[in-house]
Order: structure tokens, then sequence, then C-alpha cells
């Protein structure tokens, strides 16, 4: 599955605002093993000192404003990995700068008003915008794809399960971080505490593969939620109703060591499951694997060589290099307000459940 | 050497719990009755559709000391039950998956039992997957389903039925330290039918595969924690043998299963959840 990308006479310039674990831990390896078409040229953080120590490694400019890094003609690719409630003002910046493309860590934005001046500026400008859900750029997933037929159409019942170990495990295998923001022990009695989790909790986690359960959900825009729990330490465990698709979410972020990462579409004839590899390390792309006949036909699609991270990358180049086509901003602004529509109704069902909870003792088996 | 036990079926309670074969595969401890006997015989297999429970206190009346019911339907068996201590019969219930050995196991050996309930003081979710083929009433499902969970993790609270209709069911509930739990119903012919039990715990979990007793493929119980993954060992043995030979253990030693009491409380949940 590997894509060919035109070599160009001299590398593609990077410049990436915000220099968390994410950056470091992520993109600049993903970016190592892609020097011939990418190289990172500048880095910019509001903390000055992570910046400069961050672009050091990679042999880097480092600034602490954005406006330096935008008009720094060397970057023609700007990657967003700031936290979240700067993304929307930062892509339209960076496309505002004429830059030849735009990675936006997920999410783009955080709600539908951010997403549509994101998509005007988009239009406006040119310039095309990935945003970095990576598992939609795994090739395992775009077998998948390639080999699904009219699973999309036929599919009754989608389920995304995420089991991780704390982030900082797999930060670790993939480089040396800097800096790690300070864990906190949120009090989980207390219901705006509750509500913020489980926002977090499909905006950051579930949002990965939303993208992916919209494809098999063809009546996106109606979707009920039927049940939405907060899973401790940190997770979820969200059900969900179309009036076509079930759909069940699932999410556990514990001490484990092991990682199980799934993405399921089930129709009456034939089911697609994908086993994607961790968040962080370099570690291949995912499984697909498609069942048929009570499970005794199987076909499967990986792994291959690299994952979803150095897919978009791939994506990037490609784009700035004139080599792909744009995807329809529209597909982006779906995504998010899919993404949003669960987020919203998790957390009224989330406030209903705390209510009730106080007043039923349930029935015990 | 001839059997010890006779054996009667009805054909329909013959292909419910794949007597024939599974018979066989002790064939010195049961067997068929004899040609032209017409007593009754030692052994009766009741089909579990509704009104077993009344069949098999029947069966006894007329003197069966053992009896097997073939994947029972949730029924009241507090009758059966007293009529079972009377004639000191015993009962034993061919489940689909419940009655897997991998469940819950003989003696003091590991089993997914003990592995489910060392882990459910630190557990954070239980999420389980039945699938079964297009057409299945799920109601059905939903009772082997719970059979299998009850068996594994003892207790459920606040059990509710979120959806149920032609492709599955959806039912959440509590475990007992407060923590979700979640059992979804699958209907397709793309996956082989089993259950899938996951615990989640602080520090691992166990992840739970049971097959259907069609075969004597193995389940699959892996424990996982900071020791890495242990598989326990697999069983080559299907529910149905699993049965008789705990029918075989009973008889021959004179003791009698809990099988009816924890069928019980399968039915008091089930009753709870269709009730609404
Ligand atoms: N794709 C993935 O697998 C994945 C995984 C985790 C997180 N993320 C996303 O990546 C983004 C960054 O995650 P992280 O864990 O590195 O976050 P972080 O908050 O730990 O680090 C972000 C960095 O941005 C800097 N920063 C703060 N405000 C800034 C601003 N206005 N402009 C530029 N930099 C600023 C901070 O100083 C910090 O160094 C988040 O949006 C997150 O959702 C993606």
């Amino acid at each position: 599955m590997s894509h060919h990308i035109a070599p160009t006479d001299r590398p593609l310039g990077v410049g990436i605002l915000g220099a968390g674990p994410v950056t470091q831990a992520i993109h600049l390896p993903a970016l190592a093993r892609l020097r011939d078409v990418l190289e990172v040229r500048h880095i910019m953080d509001v903390d000055a000192a992570v910046a400069s120590s961050v672009a050091a490694r990679v042999g880097a400019t480092s600034s602490s404003s954005m406006d330096e890094l935008l008009g720094d003609p060397a970057v023609d690719i700007v990657a967003i990995c700031s936290p979240h409630q700067f993304h929307a003002d930062q892509v339209i910046a960076a496309c505002r700068a004429g830059k030849k493309a735009v990675l936006c860590e997920k999410p783009f934005a955080m709600n539908a008003e951010e997403a549509t001046r994101i998509s005007a500026v988009s239009t406006e400008t040119g310039v095309p915008i990935v945003v970095g859900a990576m598992h939609t750029f795994d090739p395992g997933w775009l077998a998948a794809e390639q080999n699904w037929g009219d699973l999309p159409e036929t599919a009754h019942t989608i389920r995304s399960s995420i089991v991780l170990p704390p982030n900082a495990r797999f930060e670790d295998f993939a480089t040396e971080i800097l800096t790690r923001p300070a864990a906190g022990r949120p009090d989980y009695s207390d219901s705006e505490v509750l509500k913020a989790a489980l926002h977090g909790g499909i905006m950051g986690l579930a949002i990965h593969d939303l993208p992916l359960v919209r494809r098999f959900t063809p009546d996106f825009e109606h979707v009920d939620v039927l049940q939405a729990r907060h899973v401790r330490p940190f997770g979820y465990a969200v059900s969900l109703r179309t009036p076509s698709r079930v759909i069940e979410l699932r999410a556990v972020m514990n001490g484990t060591w092991k990682p199980e990462w799934t993405f399921e579409a089930i129709a009456d004839d034939s089911a697609l499951r994908i086993d994607f590899t961790p968040s962080y390390v370099q570690a291949g792309s995912a499984v697909a694997t498609f069942t048929r006949n009570d499970g005794s036909e199987t076909t499967s699609f990986g792994p291959f060589g690299h994952n979803g991270y150095e897919g978009e990358w791939r994506e990037l180049a490609g784009l700035a290099n004139g080599t792909r086509q744009a995807p329809p901003a529209q597909t982006l602004i779906d995504d998010l307000t899919f993404a949003l529509a669960i987020a919203e109704a998790t957390v009224e069902s989330a406030a209903l459940d705390h209510a009730a909870a106080a007043d039923t003792a349930g029935v015990s088996a | 050497m001839s059997a010890h036990f006779t054996v009667h079926a009805t054909p329909a309670a013959r292909e419910a719990g794949a007597v024939t074969e599974t018979v066989a595969s002790l064939p010195a401890t049961f067997g068929p009755m004899p040609a032209g006997h017409s007593g009754q015989a030692d052994v009766r297999v009741v089909a579990g559709s509704s009104g077993w429970a009344a069949e098999a206190a029947g069966a006894m009346q007329a003197g069966a000391r053992g009896i097997v019911v073939a994947n029972p339907v949730p029924e009241d068996t507090s009758e059966l039950a007293a009529a079972a201590d009377a004639a000191g019969a015993v009962v034993v219930l061919d489940l689909r998956w419940a009655a897997n050995p991998a469940l819950v196991g003989e003696g003091s050996g590991a089993d997914a039992r003990g592995a489910v309930r060392s882990g459910l003081g630190s557990a954070s979710l239980l999420d389980s997957v039945a699938t079964a083929a297009p057409g299945t009433d799920p109601r059905q499902l939903l009772s082997d389903h719970f059979a299998a969970l009850l068996a594994v993790a003892g207790r459920l609270d606040g059990v509710a039925i979120l959806r149920l209709d032609t492709s599955g069911y959806t039912a959440s509930g509590r475990l007992a330290n407060g923590a979700p739990f979640t059992a979804q119903g699958v209907l397709t012919a793309a996956r082989p039918a089993g259950v899938d039990i996951r615990l989640y715990t602080a520090d691992g979990g166990v992840a739970v595969r049971v097959p259907d007793p069609d075969a004597a493929w193995p389940a699959e119980v892996r424990v996982t924690g900071p020791h890495g993954d242990l598989l326990l060992p697999t069983l080559y043995e299907s529910a149905h043998r699993f049965a008789w030979r705990r029918l075989k253990e009973h008889l021959s030693a004179g003791t009698r299963p809990d099988d009816l009491a924890g069928f019980a409380r399968l039915t008091d949940l089930y009753a709870t959840l269709t009730a609404t």
C-alpha cells in the first residue's frame, strides 16, 4: 500500500505550532521516516524554552510567535499541534498565510461555528486541510475501503472499542519526552467534572474513529444516545442509534500494558474488523479482516509497514506538491458535526442519568 | 461392560442437546435403553422449550434419577427444585454457553469465574458481545447471554434493556463496585456464534470467548495483568459433554448440583427485564 510520492528537488518545509508530546512523540518520529520528502524547518511553542529545545533536536528554527512561523518562507506545510481551543484560529491563520497545506491535530474545531469559518477560509484560499484523524490514513483502513464492497450500505452494527494504557507508556517508546503536563485527579462525584470527562472522551478519544463510524452510517444526521456511561479512571460506554444503525463506543484507559484498538462493521452476512496499532509508536499499519459464512471464510489485509501518522504526512506532501486532490472540506465539516452531536447528546444523557441515579436503587440479580 | 445408566430422550430433546453423540462419548456410563425394554430410563433428557420444568418434574415422578435439560428457556423452577429435593434426583442444565467447562470448571481448577471474580474489585468496565445467526429470537439470545454473564460475574445490578430488535439488543447495568457493564447481542451469519466477555480492571483484565457447543472447540480465557497474558488451560470439551459428565459425577457420588438455584437468578432477572 505504499503510495508513490513524487520527488521534488528539495524536500518540502514543515512548520509546527505547539511542541508538546504529540509533536515530540508522533510527528517528529513520523517525519524522520520521510526525510527525503519533508523537512522540519520551524517549530513554535508559546513556551520558548520548549520550542527551542524541540527545534534543536531536528535542526529547525524556533520561535514563540505564530506570526513568525507563518511568515517564514521556508515553511510550506503547517502542522497545528497546540491544545484544542487554539486549533480553529491557527488553521485559519495558516490558510491566510498562503501555505501549501495544513495539518490540524484532531479535533479541528470545538463547535459548528468554528467549523463553518474554517470551511469558508479553506474554500476562499484553496489551501487544503488535513485533520489528524490518523486512522483514516492508515493503509489497513485504506485496504479495507478498497475491498469492503457494499458493507457501508448493509452494515447494521458498528463498534469502536479502544483499550489503552496511559499515553506516557507509548510516548516513551517513541521518543525522549521533554515535558509532560501534570496529571490531575478529577473528582467524578461532581457532575460537571463528569460531563467534562465524557465530552473530552468523545472529542479527544472517540473522535479518532468517528470518521470511520460515519462512513458506515448513511443517516448520521439522526443519532440518538441510548446510554452514556463514564468509565473510570478514564473512558466511556456509549450506545447510539440512528434509524438504520446501532453504534457502540467503548473506551478504557487503565494501567494495562495491553492496547487493543478495534473498529467493527457488521452486516447480516459479512463483517469487517480492523485492529489498529497503538497511538504514538510507529508500529506499522492496522490489520483489516473480513469474515463471512460463520467466520469460516476470512480475508485479511495488512499489516503494512507504516501507520496512519506517516500516512497523514504522505498525504500532506502529495497535496503540497499537487500530486493529490484535496479532500472536500464538507467531509471534515460532516465528521466534526457528527462528533459534536454525539459529544453534546452524550453529556446531556449523562446529566439525566446522574440525576436519576440518586433516587433509583436498580434491580439486583 | 454395559452402561450404568440408561438414557431416554424425545426426538426434540435429542436434537436440542446433541444427545446421541454426547452420550456416545461417555459409553461406560450412559447408554440407550436396551431394545424391547419398556420401563423408565434412569436418565431423561428434556428439551428446554417453554414448559420444560413441568415435564422434568413429571419424568422425576415417573422414576428418572437424572434429568438433563437441553437449552432451557427462563421459567419458574421452584416446584421442580422441590420435587428434585424430595426425590433426591439430579437435574443438570445443559446451557448453550454457561455450561462450558471454561466458565465454571470442576473443583479448584482455574476458570473464567475465578478470574473474573478476582478482578471485580478493581473493575472499570465489563463489556460483552453475544453473536448468533440472523433469525435467532433475540430474547432467547439474551437469556443465553445473561446465563453466561451471571455464571462468571455472579451478580449484576440495575439491569435494563436499551433496545431489542431484529439486529440484536443492547443491555446495561452495574457491577458490584458500581462500574458499568454492557451486554450487546449481534445477529449475523458473518461470524461464528458465541459469546465474548471482557472485564477491564485497573491493571489488565480478563477476556473470555465461548463458542457454541456443537463441536469441542475450546473456549479461551485470558487473564491480563502485570505478569503478561495468561491463557488458562484449553478444555476440548463441549458444554453438552461437560453437562453430562457433571451428571455422571453426581449420580455416582450421590451428590446434588446447584444448577436450578443458579438458573433461578437468571429467571428472576429475565422477568424484570422483559416486564419493562
Ligand atoms: N493524533 C493523536 O494520536 C493524538 C494523540 C494525543 C493528542 N492529540 C492532539 O494533539 C494536540 C496536542 O496534544 P499534546 O498532548 O501535545 O498537547 P499538550 O497540551 O500537552 O501540548 C501542547 C503544546 O502546545 C503549547 N501551546 C499552548 N498554547 C499554544 C498556542 N496558542 N500556540 C502554540 N502552542 C501552544 C504548549 O506549551 C504545549 O507545549 C491536541 O489537540 C490533541 O488533541 C492527537
